[in-house]
């Protein structure tokens, strides 16, 4: 379906350019340069493909402009952008090698370095529930024009090259396999989910939720349950599905600053951003830095997010409150990283990684295990009395959690 | 008789519950036969699955908890009955995982839905 030429919210074109200066552009200088600038430009396009030679995608996803999409497309085709812009540098023949579909563009692609590239499979569930449905976009293909699909490949990509850049890890498994990706599942479904093997994403109703593509942190947080899946396995129940829940938020709030250059500071901390109707009092399903403010509306009531452990809701529902109780080590984590400064993906992000692969968790360990386990991977990595250990430490001890 | 359905869990974490009263609807007895029809002693626990809903099912003295993986056959009959009919009250989970009530986004059936506060 044709789409209009999609106006780039112009913070992210700014937030890109200080990026690119090394982030000494005080934030309401960057708001003020950016009321000016009223479309994504030609010289915005430049400075873009130029982060986009040495960087890690940063395809500045604000207010629903999808990459696959975008104007000011004149210079390369979207599969060598999209192949550069992930550091596939081509290859899709190689990394998709038995699929029935085949890859129309990938003869124009040039392979060069088998550096490790996302391997993305994104199916239509055609509003259908059976899973996977028809695929409809594989790696190195252009731009469908449906905005799930390209939407969800692109958020895909955002979410590998936030775990292979950052740490190393390639694809969920870290061994580079498939991201399976189905959208359009169900009529109306108001949910996305991680059901083992795929990460599935409705279309919501349109009058609370629109579509859960629309949210880069809402994709990383679906993906990240796969990753905790195949590292410290947390039980999906009670505190340690609390701890499950607040990686995979911990990981959807990463990816999106990441992608947007954004540090602790200019992080929005929210989860969902976006997916809320207009007709909804809310700006997202979730905020770390501030849990139970995310929205207050006639219809859904109140954000019921717990910040601090003494609220903890004890509750049979949602596998024992694993959404809500969330919102205790989501503080946590944020306000460490708030403390810190800086990227939150190099340092605290990279704290939670160490703990999420580092072997020690349990299936059912809680809060206070998790925080001890925190706390030692942050003196592994930055030393006893740094300041990373001290800024965890803070974050815990501000919700009321105290390491065993 | 009354059939409650109580969704909880999904990305959001939002709780969903919707109320029938049989009695009042044209046609009660195929909701009696439906309910009866129903296995409620054959739900196995499910593995949770990141994200996804779970179901509540009630109707005294019957009660159960299935994964959405779980609903289907009759179960999803009985689900998309209670939908097409009720409009669902939202509400955070109390300790005892029932609904807290509030304002529904539509004509609430009144049975089991006190006014919002
Ligand atoms: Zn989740």
């Amino acid at each position: 379906m044709p789409q209009p030429p999609a106006p780039r919210d112009p913070r992210a074109v700014v937030f890109a350019r200080a990026r690119a200066r090394a982030g000494i552009v005080p934030p309401y200088l960057l708001l003020r340069i950016a009321a000016a600038e009223e479309y994504y430009d030609v010289a915005a396009e430049a400075a873009r493909r130029s982060l986009l030679r040495d960087e890690p995608m940063r395809e500045l996803r604000l207010g629903g402009a999808h990459p696959g999409l975008l104007p000011h497309e004149h210079t390369r085709s979207t599969t060598e952008r999209e192949g550069a812009a992930t550091g596939a540098g081509a290859a899709t023949e190689a990394a998709a090698p038995t699929d029935a579909e085949r890859v129309p563009e990938a003869g124009t692609a040039e392979p060069v370095l088998a550096e490790p590239a996302p391997d993305r499979r994104v199916s239509d569930a055609e509003g259908a529930e059976s899973l996977p449905g028809r695929l409809a976009r594989v790696e190195g293909q252009p731009a469908t024009g449906d905005a799930a699909v390209d939407q969800a490949y692109d958020g895909l990509g955002e979410v590998w090259a936030l775990f292979e850049r950052v740490y190393g890890r390639d694809a969920i498994d870290g061994e580079g396999s498939p991201l399976e990706a189905t959208v359009h599942f169900g009529d109306r479904y108001d949910n996305a989910f991680w059901d083992g093997e795929r990460m599935v994403f409705g279309d919501g109703d349109g009058e609370v939720f629109r579509g859960f593509t629309q949210s880069l942190s809402v994709i990383g947080h679906e993906l990240a349950h796969g990753v905790t899946e195949m590292t410290a396995r947390l039980r999906y129940r009670d505190q340690s599905g609390a701890l499950n829940e607040h990686v995979s938020d911990v990981f959807g709030a990463l990816t999106e600053q990441y992608a947007m250059g954004q540090d602790a500071d200019a992080a929005t901390w929210l989860i969902g951003e976006g997916i809320f109707t207009e007709l909804v009092q809310g700006r997202a399903l979730r905020s770390m830095l501030e849990p139970g403010t995310a929205y207050d509306d006639d219809v859904l009531g109140r954000d019921p997010q717990p910040a601090h452990l003494r609220d903890y809701i004890v509750t049979d529902a949602d596998n024992g409150g694993v959404h809500l109780n969330s919102g205790i080590p989501n503080r946590a984590f944020a306000l460490a990283a708030v403390e810190v400064g800086g990227f939150a993906w190099e340092h605290v992000g990279r704290v939670w990684y160490d703990t999420l692969t580092g072997g020690t968790l349990r299936p059912n360990d809680g809060f206070a295990v998790f925080a001890t386990a925190t706390l030692a991977a942050a003196r592994d990595r930055y030393g006893e009395g740094s300041r990373e250990v001290r800024a965890v430490a803070n974050g815990w001890d501000a919700v009321g959690v105290e390491p065993e | 008789m009354e059939v409650e359905v109580s969704r909880s869990g999904g990305l959001a974490g939002l709780r969903l519950t919707w109320t029938v009263e049989v009695e009042d609807q044209p046609d009660p007895e195929e909701w009696v036969l439906l309910v009866e029809r129903l296995p409620w002693s054959e739900t196995p626990p499910a593995p949770p699955e990141p994200d996804r809903y779970t179901y509540r099912i009630r109707c005294e003295p019957h009660e159960a908890t299935l994964a959405e993986r779980q609903v289907t056959g009759p179960w999803r009959d009985l689900v998309d009955r209670v939908r097409d009919v009720a409009e669902p009250s939202r509400g955070r989970p109390n300790a005892d995982g029932r609904a807290a009530p509030s304002r529904a986004p539509g004509p609430v059936t009144e049975t089991d839905a006190p006014p919002a506060e």
